[in-house]
């Protein structure tokens, strides 16, 4: 015992002198002002933010959440002060009514006309954008490893296909794949229809589920980059960040032809943000053309909500805004979220 | 005068625990009773849902699924760690044997959960290794199911009983072994009549620090396991996190902090007898005590 509490010890001595000698490594620094942004994982670029960085010299900080739950969750319980969020429409509908956000001051962006018309028209979630800026309009969609899969149809039926069984894998999100299912059946992505929900639980059950690996959100993208998932359901932007450049051929990202659910997102800004004006900088600075463009190009993405940057962007994308014409915006559906939240609790829990 | 002193002493962790437990607890027994908010959080109304809920047949399969893999991950790694602990106290380096078991908590916790993926998966090392060798041509699917969740579990908390185990086993008398040789006991009846008695209290020890964590075990069952593996944990997650139903969340809780401090209720309550056992073997007792009357 009185080895075990020597071993202890020296080793609590050693952890304590290392923190004390990363905490004075890391004091310092007289930056005036800091920013703060919750934001997805893999959707600003690095190069972007410190562009922003050194022309107002200021610091940003960057947080990162995986679903809109998890952000909001997050705020609910409290203690975060962040400046700028990045959450979809239909949370962007649920942060106004609690009253969570501050009204955005358009006079202060001069780049705003430069927003795509169309995609401010499908903001239903926020009517005149008074709090929130639209940052990037998309889907989630298929991706697919040329190299293990060669021929498939387009189609959110891919998942009922047995022969990839165990090499599949779809996002632990409720509303996405219950949106995907829907949207295959037929019916709305915000539909209340018990029968309907109820349809696309037992299509996921019985004909798709089977055939998966599993459900995540966090490591999707890690797994496809293996090679150890060949189909995966989820974001263009996680599955390019993980797989690497040389094999970026081998990979077809598709957004299937039934369409599915799609979304807004939009920057809005925290009430009580102690950095309004450097918050109204920043989303001013984003909508810059060239910019909007180096984003875009960073992820493959298509210059969805900013016009001018289609002209500037460089690369191409992994799919094109047509792509999301079947596609539907989501939406909060309030109380009936309980209806989805039972179907889903079986699709999670059972075997 | 002294007493007040004594209470002096021990305010920091009277503070402490008021502070990061109690409170804590309080609120989520306050929050299990409360309707649920629309978008989160609670409205200030009395009401018993989150509790009748429990009994849906979805929560009560993760719950029995959640029990199962507990009792066989504590189970093997009190296996695995009886041995470790022995050979620890009965060498001659114990410090740096010690020192070894402590490393891997020098790497973070998903760092190395991680590194299991990297291990286990179809492109992994395993796989790998077993191509290398021919044994197989296709990948063998190692991740992604309750065995791999328990696998990894038993690997996370192997520390947590070794140490205990260690420490008990440490203070044991040897030599009491080697009575029950010459006494005519075999080397495994040495093991089991006379070891096991009277390490149990380390053996309950061990148990209780891999078993209550492994019971709200949450990142294990996330990371690496599959569609079989929802555990407890993952659902108290689900419940804050996604479906928005905090008494709910607060609800499951509850039952696994009953169901946890209960079982250390019932070993603590056993103390006693254990004691008396260890006593019993205790070669200074057996002397003094008149073979008559033992």
């Amino acid at each position: 015992m009185v080895k075990l509490r020597k071993v202890l010890l020296n080793l609590s001595a050693f952890a304590l002198i290392c923190t004390l000698l990363v905490l004075s490594g890391c004091g310092g620094g007289g930056q005036s002002k800091t920013l703060y942004i919750f934001n997805w994982t893999y959707y600003t670029p690095d190069s972007v933010i410190q562009k922003f960085e050194k022309e107002y010299d200021v610091k940003v900080v960057y947080d990162t959440f995986a679903s809109n739950e998890e952000m909001f969750a997050k705020l609910k319980a409290g203690g975060a002060n962040y400046d700028i969020i990045f959450p979809s429409g239909d949370y962007v509908s649920i942060m106004i009514k609690e009253g969570m956000l501050e009204k955005i001051d358009k006079s202060k962006l001069k780049n705003f006309a430069n927003i795509d018309p169309q995609v401010l028209e499908l903001c239903d979630f926020d009517p005149g954008n008074q709090y929130s800026v639209p940052y990037y309009m998309g889907a989630a969609g298929v991706a697919v490893n040329k190299t293990k899969v060669q021929t498939y149809d387009r189609s959110w039926s891919i998942f009922a296909r047995k022969d990839l069984g165990n090499h599949m894998i779809m996002l632990d999100d409720m509303r996405e794949v219950m949106g995907d299912a829907l949207k295959y059946l037929g019916y709305s992505v915000n539909t209340t229809d018990q029968k309907q929900i109820d349809e696309a639980r037992d299509l996921i059950n019985n004909v798709w589920k089977p055939n998966l690996l599993k459900f995540d959100a966090e490591a999707f993208a890690k797994s496809f980059a293996s090679g150890e998932v060949w189909v995966a359901q989820g974001y263009a932007e996680s599955i390019f960040a993980e797989v690497d450049k040389a094999n970026w051929n081998t990979v077809d990202f598709f957004i299937p032809k039934e369409g599915g659910p799609s979304y807004v997102d939009s920057m809005v800004i925290l009430k009580g943000s102690k950095n309004k004006d450097l918050a109204l900088k920043f989303i001013d600075f984003i909508h810059r053309p060239e910019i909007y463009a180096e984003f875009c190009d960073y992820f493959g993405f298509p210059a969805t909500a900013n016009v001018p940057a289609r002209a500037l962007k460089k690369g191409e994308s992994w799919y094109r805004p047509e792509d999301l014409l079947n596609c539907e915006l989501k939406e909060d559906v309030g109380a009936d979220l309980e209806k989805y939240n039972a179907a889903w609790q079986t699709i999670r829990v059972g075997k | 005068m002294k007493k007040q002193v004594g209470l002096l002493y021990s305010l920091p962790q009277i503070l402490w625990l008021l502070v990061f437990f109690a409170a804590p607890l309080c609120i989520i027994i306050v929050y299990s009773f409360l309707k649920k908010g629309l978008y989160g959080g609670v409205e200030p109304q009395f009401s018993l849902e989150a509790y009748t809920a429990l009994a849906n047949p979805n929560i009560l399969l993760v719950t029995w699924r959640t029990l199962k893999i507990s009792i066989i991950a504590t189970a093997l790694t009190l296996l695995i760690a009886l041995p470790c602990g022995y050979s620890i106290a009965r060498s001659k380096n114990q410090a740096a044997r010690l020192f070894l078991v402590i490393v891997p908590f020098w790497t973070n916790f998903l760092v190395r959960i991680y590194a299991w993926i990297a291990i286990l998966g179809n492109e992994g090392f395993l796989n790998d290794i077993l191509r290398a060798l021919h044994l197989t041509t296709e990948s063998v699917q190692f991740l992604y199911n309750q065995t791999a969740v328990i696998l990894v579990l038993v690997y996370m908390y192997l520390p947590y009983a070794i140490l205990p185990l260690f420490s008990t086993i440490d203070k044991f008398d040897f030599t009491l072994l080697d009575a029950a040789r010459d006494l005519g006991a075999s080397r495994f009846q040495s093991y089991v009549r006379v070891l096991l008695p009277n390490i149990k209290s380390g053996l309950m020890t061990a148990g209780l620090f891999t078993f209550v964590p492994i019971f709200g075990a949450y990142a294990v069952p996330l990371l690496i396991g599959g569609k079989d593996s929802y555990m407890l944990g993952n659902i108290i997650a689900d419940q804050l996190t996604k479906t928005r139903n905090w008494p709910l969340a607060s609800s499951i809780s509850m039952t696994v902090t009953i169901l946890t401090t209960g079982l250390v209720f019932l070993i603590a309550m056993r103390k006693p007898r254990e004691q008396k056992q260890v006593f019993d073997a205790d070669p200074a007792f057996l002397q003094a005590v008149p073979a008559g009357k033992r």
